[in-house]
């Protein structure tokens, strides 16, 4: 498939600032896509530059119109790829509970294992009387 | 000698009784629980591989989508939506709450019972080896026929089951109350990320439909009729597809809720006996979680790739 878009450019999450604009801080970037009003607000925009994507008629408007959402794309992308991150991190800590209760779960399965056992040791001290005795008749 | 017949066998049935019947509705409602859980387990994990692989399509897409521009994407930049230590991460937790679902069906439901079988049998055939042996060994006279080493043997039984009925009751519904905290954090983080791969998975199927469509337009004359015929038809698959996805993980979330308001009541009926409302919600859960097994399925079938 051969590339069909202008100039593009791989999108970091900082937001695009006008040069008037003071450069923000990463802390403060970070801070401002905390905010769910600002992330509702860039899936609106994504959405909304989707719907005058497929209405534009010209090929070079639809290209800008797909080229800025590509950015918003990456970003909300980004976004998505660190909430499953922090996900990863409370699922780590949920595996050593669940194991914990499995591990539970293993002791009663010893305890009823050697309930087991302990019926069978009665069985095999039947059976070792029973050989004793068809060996050697003469002590009893 | 009657007497002497009756009297392991009545023993053996009034253990045998005993043993079973106050076990019962655990047993079935762990089992069920299991089935159920087992299903949802399965198709989080469908979920979540469906969900990387979309996203690295529609990221190949942009990929293509930019490649001879001034500014070209490394492919080096592309992040997978859920990196290996998370996916490993997820599928070990999941395996966890399906080893958990199995072993408290495989407790409540005896699987131990083959070996205490044995015993049993072993027991009642050393019995009556020992009579044997001791008649023929000395003037004592005991005799033990097959049927009252079978008796022994079914005594023997009923009192195994007995004892690892009274440990399972004892201890199992414990484990599934100070599980269901868990269980309960499980599904509200399965659930967030659920709505995650929502979001991802609409936005990964619109840029592949903007990026065809922009493929389509910019070929031009260089596509066939037929050509430029097929990749306009792949437009609507897309889009019924990207449908089915967001079906299919909306159905998964409610399954995933539903699952933990079935352990909760799991964990209410293990230690009352009201299963009534459980077996509803456990017949609910399985139902939803079958149609999902169903939906993906179809899903792989009319996948467009």
């Amino acid at each position: 498939m051969p590339s069909n878009k202008p100039s593009d450019k791989k999108s970091t999450l900082k937001p695009a600032t006008l040069d008037a604009t003071p450069a923000l801080s990463d802390a403060e970037v970070l801070q401002t896509f905390k905010d769910p009003n600002t992330i509702q607000a860039y899936r609106d925009l994504y959405d909304a530059l989707g719907r005058a994507y497929w209405e534009a008629s010209d090929i070079k408007d639809k290209d800008t119109i797909q080229g800025i959402r590509d950015h918003i794309y990456e970003i909300l992308t980004d976004l998505n790829i660190e909430k499953l991150q922090a996900n990863t991190e409370l699922f780590f800590a949920l595996k050593s509970k669940i194991e914990d209760n499995n591990d539970a779960l293993g002791d009663i399965k010893k305890k009823i294992a050697k309930i087991t056992k302990n019926l069978s040791t009665v069985a095999s001290v039947i059976s070792a009387i029973s050989k004793v005795l068809s060996l050697a008749p003469s002590l009893l | 000698m009657r007497h002497r017949q009756s009297l392991p066998a009545l023993l053996g049935v009034s253990l045998f009784l005993l043993a079973g019947c106050s076990l019962s509705p655990l047993a079935r409602n762990t089992a069920s629980f299991s089935s159920a859980a087992s299903l949802v387990v399965d198709n989080t994990q469908n979920a979540y591989r469906t969900a990387v692989r979309l996203n690295e399509e529609a990221q190949a897409s942009l990929l293509v989508a930019r490649f001879d521009s001034a500014q070209p994407m490394d492919p080096h930049s592309i992040r997978p939506l859920i990196d290996d230590k998370g996916l490993k991460t997820r599928t070990e937790v999941l395996n966890g709450l399906q080893a958990y679902a199995q072993t408290i069906a495989d407790l409540s439901n005896g699987v131990s019972s083959p070996k205490l079988d044995e015993a049993a049998a072993a027991c009642g055939a050393n019995l009556k080896s020992l009579g044997d042996a001791l008649a023929t060994s000395t003037s004592i006279g005991i005799n033990v026929s097959a049927t009252e080493a079978n008796a022994a043997s079914t005594a023997f039984k009923a009192l195994g089951d007995f004892l690892v009925n009274r440990q399972v009751r004892s201890s199992v519904p414990k484990v599934i109350h100070e599980m269901a905290p868990h269980i309960e954090a499980l599904a509200n983080l399965l659930s967030s990320d659920i709505t995650t791969l929502r979001d991802q998975s609409g936005r990964d199927y619109e840029q592949l439909l903007a990026q065809q469509d922009s493929f389509i337009r910019h070929a031009g004359s260089s596509l066939s009729a037929t050509e430029r015929r097929a990749e306009i038809e792949r437009l609507p698959r897309i889009l019924a597809r990207k449908q089915a996805t967001d079906d299919m993980l909306g159905e998964l979330q409610t399954s995933v809720r539903k699952l933990a308001e079935t352990h909760h009541a799991l964990a209410v009926s293990a230690t009352s006996k009201d299963s009534l409302s459980l077996q509803a919600r456990i017949a609910d859960l399985r139902a939803s979680a079958e149609g999902l097994a169903t939906f993906y399925q179809s899903l792989s079938a009319s996948s467009d790739k």
